[in-house]
């Protein structure tokens, strides 16, 4: 009876307490692939500043639809430019604060110690090379697939292994397949492979083999003080330690992705 | 294509709402024997380990679909023990192929079959199965002119919520099979993708408006069947 209570009490606090507004909080929306990065980053700024950050992770298509259906962060970083312009355009951020703040790799990994040689040429025989499946994010509409698609039509080896994809919802259930062995390769980012150790990574792609993988963050809303700081301090220096540890690059031109 | 023009359905909607249907089918066909078994099973006998096979049986009821896909694709998948021995012994692949579609939905249906033809044994009153033994049949024999026969409603209502739930099954699909266009990109796997796509939500709405009334003529058959079957029982009862 008293457990039933404490649980309803909780449920209830969480309901009243969602949306203070007297706040020393930041609310970030972020891309699934940062949740170990950002999430390292947001304990650092947590832990020095005594500002709380709560991040909510998923795919950055859901987090857009529900930005636009109402979900009021401060922050929003998108794994890719589209969700951001799909955002900027029904005039649900802050275009001035728009910039890219990450930049990814692709990588082809293959099972740990099961990484054969891979030339990024159109001569190499990629679909000889492959046995069984070939693990991507589904190329329709996962980022990450569709980045794997353009390198793969870059070397002319998507025709070759078109029948043998194993298309995943999302770029880390692709790396679950490889982890398991259901696929015997895979083409994920580099952080992925950075965060799993069951894959070995094959070959980076060369990076004029797709478009630049970018990851723009922009404001949601007017920020307050402690946005305005948690933003700044995704740009500093310690920051910026974190996101190289968990492979992730910086974008090439800093300025890039600024209206 | 005819089709296309009779439906207005484009062709990629339309090879999602075929496959979606011969999943359903092949899902159902796959469902039934075992289901009324193991509904007969839990509703007759009793054995050591009962509980623990009912609860083995209900349990992709409690798990996400996502991780009763995962566990199938550990088991399934090419270097799974039993995907690795389909492959070499009947040349057959399950994950990635349209077969894993239908062991996905079969698996997360099977809890509904049982469940139905169970309840619709327990309700058949044991004195007409004792009264057939006495009259000289077999256990077989009365199986399958006495229980089966007066649990048909029951069973029926089972393959009806398996075919259900094999057309809406997302989750354990897509983890097994994955995604791919024409072989395993069944109904919702197609709305996903839409919903996916920046302003794809025209597209995706019309999807759902397609399932839906898939969905609603099924169960509109299903209801005309079993009132059918239910006047045949009633009436062979009065006779």
């Amino acid at each position: 009876m008293i457990a039933a209570g404490a649980v309803l009490a909780l449920a209830l606090g969480s309901l009243c307490c969602g949306g203070s507004d007297g706040r020393e909080a930041v609310s970030v929306f972020s891309a699934s692939s940062t949740i170990d990065a950002l999430g390292e980053a947001a304990a650092m700024f947590e832990a020095e500043r005594g500002v709380e950050v709560r991040c909510s992770f998923a795919s950055s298509s859901v987090l857009a639809r529900q930005i636009d259906e109402g979900a009021d962060p401060d922050i929003f970083l998108s794994a890719n430019p589209k969700w951001m312009d799909f955002l900027q355009e029904k005039g649900l951020i802050l275009a001035g604060s728009r910039r890219d703040l990450l930049a990814n790799r692709l990588v082809l990994a293959a099972p740990a110690g099961e990484a054969g040689r891979i030339e990024f040429t159109p001569e190499f025989p990629f679909a000889d090379a492959l046995a069984g499946r070939l693990a991507l994010g589904d190329p329709d509409h996962v980022p990450a697939g569709i980045y794997a698609r353009e390198a793969l039509e870059h070397y002319r080896w998507y025709e070759g292994v078109a029948d043998r994809l194993a298309p995943a919802m999302s770029v880390r259930a692709a790396l679950r397949l490889i982890e398991i062995g259901a696929a015997d390769l895979g083409i994920v980012y580099a952080t992925d492979a950075a965060a799993s150790d069951r894959v070995e990574t094959v070959g980076i792609f060369p990076e004029e083999s797709h478009s630049p993988i970018l990851y723009p963050v922009a404001f949601h809303r007017e920020p307050g003080p402690a946005a305005l700081a948690f933003m700044e301090f995704l740009t500093s220096p310690k920051a910026v330690e974190i996101f190289a540890r968990h492979g992730f690059a910086s974008p090439p031109d800093p300025e890039s992705g600024k209206p | 294509m005819t089709v296309e023009t009779h439906f207005g359905l484009t062709p990629a909607e339309w090879e999602a709402l075929a496959l979606s249907v011969r999943v359903a089918v092949w899902c159902v066909v796959t469902v039934a024997a075992p289901g009324i078994l193991c509904g007969w099973v839990l509703s007759r006998r009793d054995f050591p380990g009962k509980t623990l096979l009912d609860g083995l049986v209900h349990v992709p009821l409690v798990l996400p679909p996502i991780v009763t896909g995962y566990l199938l694709l550990l088991l399934l998948g090419p270097r799974g023990p039993l995907g690795s021995w389909l492959d070499s012994v009947f040349g057959l692949r399950v994950a990635f192929t349209w077969l894993g579609a239908v062991a996905a939905s079969a698996v997360v249906s099977f809890p509904l079959m049982v469940r139905s033809v169970r309840l619709a044994m327990d309700l058949v009153d044991p004195r007409l199965e004792e009264a057939s033994t006495i009259l000289g049949a077999g256990p077989w024999r009365r199986f399958r002119t006495v229980t089966l026969p007066l649990t048909l409603p029951g069973v029926l209502t089972g393959l009806i919520l398996t075919f259900a739930r094999s057309l809406g099954e997302f989750g354990a699909t897509i983890t097994l099979a994955g995604n791919i266009a024409g072989e395993t990109r069944t109904m919702p796997l197609a709305v996903f993708n839409l919903v996916e796509t920046p302003g794809a939500e025209g597209s995706a709405l019309r999807l759902v408006l397609i399932s839906v009334v898939v969905s609603l003529l099924s169960l509109i058959a299903s209801e005309i069947l079993s009132r059918r079957l239910r006047r045949r029982l009633g009436g062979g009862r009065d006779a």
